[in-house]
């Protein structure tokens, strides 16, 4: 069940993506790609209550539970800042990350099929999880907004304005304030994430205790990029273009860390 | 009963012939009672702008009252010999065919023009308002009115900007948003830098700073436009805090290097910074433009892109054209002012 209910979720996410792109070409508004993700979050919401019920913890076990979690963070994190603060577009460019993020859970193998409930389930644990994973799904729509940023910024500049796309992205400044916006939130969520890992129960010896220590590491050197990276932001300030490429380059290289970490 | 048009136009007639036929908005309803009230004529309705005055009727001969329509006009504007040749007439489903093209803005000056669909919106009001128009120009003009909107929509006839000022306006919007946060410096006093930067303070930018090598000249501009002005040897000083540079100096060499704008980066945090060059020589150093946060538009980049907006327009001619049969089409079937029975 909780299988095709993310099958459901994909094909709206990618119908969303496709009727998206189809109405940015002929230089239309996307008016229904809220309708479309809300769809997309109501059937990620079904598949991780499903999985919470047999995992009997906040469903987070394996990678493909992560990658649904993720997509789910992004969705609502574009349905709450997308709409609300008029940023067209935003959902076009969601919306198939979010489906590429769900593909890859629906590979077989990656989403266990037959979650086994988990025992032994600590607070801290299940809070450093899910503020974890909040935390990249604002992380995601920043590189989201980022990359919208780049589009713009290269039209602008080569002077290529007569395209669709050009005319529905929302102004320069309006996409940056949201990509700081939302880079300051998941940073903020990310801090949490990993308070809240320092103060969970670890292994102190054996194979766990290493990937634990790999783990810890992983999550200081991409929380300490995000820090820095704001950090130089608000103090001597970045342009719009380096502000973009390492918010997006930035969560591609941790997203790829935890895959393997 | 029968419709018709007689008018003249930009392409007709000259400015001293078209202002002698041009009505003011508050005398629009009393100019369409006046034709109503000629023998013969049912309804009548005055469109005025200043590319344009067209009167349209409806009588039961069109040959006839466009006979009385012009020794009506004879009498009250004192016609000379020539002028009549200036004016073309159109019949029936002419004259509707006429009137949506009016209306969508493709008999405009400016192709696609948004504010002609106003203006004969006020006409009709107010002959409305006078009691000039009934059944058929009613139906008429509302029809026309859905024919403009139905071209607007679904065509991009009033896509992109076709004057140099406007492209330059847009692109401080496609830039910064809401220009109310924004501010701009004008280099140099001339009359391009001020009507753009006119066009930029009646989209809101907050604050207009003028530098020109003419003190006096730059107070003059910045009094008229509710700025400041600046000294211009201390123009790199306001650099740091502008949104805006719009360039337009007489001056045979760039003013504007790239050097300037790297010192005044960090004061600004790399905020993004948009110039507009409208000088020929230009005053700003192409270099400026391989900034990160600096978007950089010379006079022949945005004269080009008016170009491009124009020359998409004229692409879309044949399918407002197609819209607007299509319709006069459905709205013969509903029964057109040239089919409709005598009312009497």
């Amino acid at each position: 069940m909780d299988r095709w209910l993310l099958i459901t979720s994909t094909v709206l996410a990618i119908v969303g993506s496709v009727g998206g792109m189809v109405s940015v070409h002929h230089g239309h508004r996307s008016r229904w790609t809220v309708a479309w993700m809300a769809g997309v979050l109501v059937c990620q919401i079904a598949v991780l209550a499903l999985r919470g019920q047999h995992r009997n913890v906040c469903p987070l076990a394996d990678r493909g539970e992560i990658l649904v979690f993720l997509a789910w963070a992004l969705t609502l994190f574009y349905l709450l800042v997308g709409p609300t603060y008029r940023i067209s577009l935003l959902g076009v460019f969601t919306a198939p990350v979010v489906a590429v993020f769900q593909l890859v859970a629906l590979v077989p193998g990656v989403l266990e099929a037959d979650p086994h409930p988990m025992t032994g389930g600590n607070p801290w644990h299940e809070m450093h999880s899910a503020t974890s994973v909040l935390a990249y799904g604002a992380l995601a729509l920043a590189s989201v907004a980022g990359v919208m940023f780049l589009v713009l910024d290269r039209q602008l500049k080569e002077h290529h304005l007569h395209s669709g796309l050009f005319r529905r992205l929302p102004p320069v400044r309006g996409l940056l304030v949201s990509l700081e916006r939302l880079l300051w939130l998941g940073g903020g969520l990310l801090t949490l994430g990993v308070l809240a890992g320092f103060l969970m129960p670890r292994a102190l010896e054996g194979p766990d205790h290493a990937k634990v220590i790999g783990h810890t590491l992983a999550a200081l050197v991409v929380w300490a990029g995000y820090a820095l990276l704001l950090a130089v932001k608000t103090v001597r300030g970045l342009t719009g273009r380096q502000l973009a490429l390492l918010a997006v380059g930035w969560f591609i290289l941790s997203l790829g860390v935890f895959a393997f970490v | 009963m029968e419709l018709l048009c007689l008018g003249l136009n930009h392409r007709t007639a000259p400015v001293e012939v078209r202002e002698r036929f041009a009505v003011g908005n508050k005398k629009l309803g009393v100019a369409a009672c006046e034709l109503s009230a000629m023998s013969g004529v049912s309804e009548g309705l005055v469109i005025s702008t200043c590319n344009r005055t067209e009167f349209y009727l409806v009588a039961a001969n069109a040959r006839e009252a466009c006979g009385r329509l012009e020794t009506h006009l004879t009498e009250k504007i004192q016609l000379d010999a020539g002028v009549a040749a200036h004016f073309y007439r159109k019949e029936k489903t002419e004259a509707a065919r006429h009137l949506c093209r009016v209306v969508s803005g493709l008999d405009s000056m400016l192709l696609g023009e948004t504010e002609i669909f106003g203006q004969v919106k006020q006409s009709y009001q107010a002959a409305l308002e006078a009691g000039a128009t009934a059944g058929v120009l009613n139906r008429l003009f509302q029809r026309a009115f859905g024919v403009g909107k139905k071209v607007r929509t679904e065509t991009s006839i009033q896509h992109g900007s076709t004057s140099v000022g406007n492209v330059a306006v847009d692109l401080a919007e496609k830039i910064f948003g809401h220009l109310k946060d924004s501010e701009v410096m004008i280099l140099g006093a001339g009359e391009m830098s001020r009507i753009t930067a006119q066009s930029l303070v009646s989209r809101g930018a907050r604050s207009i700073f003028v530098a020109n090598r003419s003190y006096d000249r730059a107070v003059e501009l910045a009094a008229e436009m509710g700025g400041s002005a600046v000294r211009f040897d201390a123009w790199q000083k306001v650099l740091e805090r502008v949104d805006v540079v719009i360039s337009s100096t007489g001056c045979p060499f760039p003013i504007v290097h790239r050097a300037d704008v790297e010192q005044a980066r960090h004061a600004r945090k790399f905020r993004p910074l948009f110039f507009i060059d409208i000088a020929v020589p230009r005053d700003i150093d192409p270099a400026v433009g391989e900034i990160d946060e600096v978007y950089l538009y010379d006079i022949d980049t945005l004269e080009q892109l008016a170009n491009q907006a124009r020359g998409s327009r004229q692409l879309q001619i044949d399918e407002c054209e197609r819209i607007i049969d299509a319709e006069l089409a459905k709205f013969n079937l509903q029964g057109s002012p040239d089919r409709r029975p005598p009312a009497e």
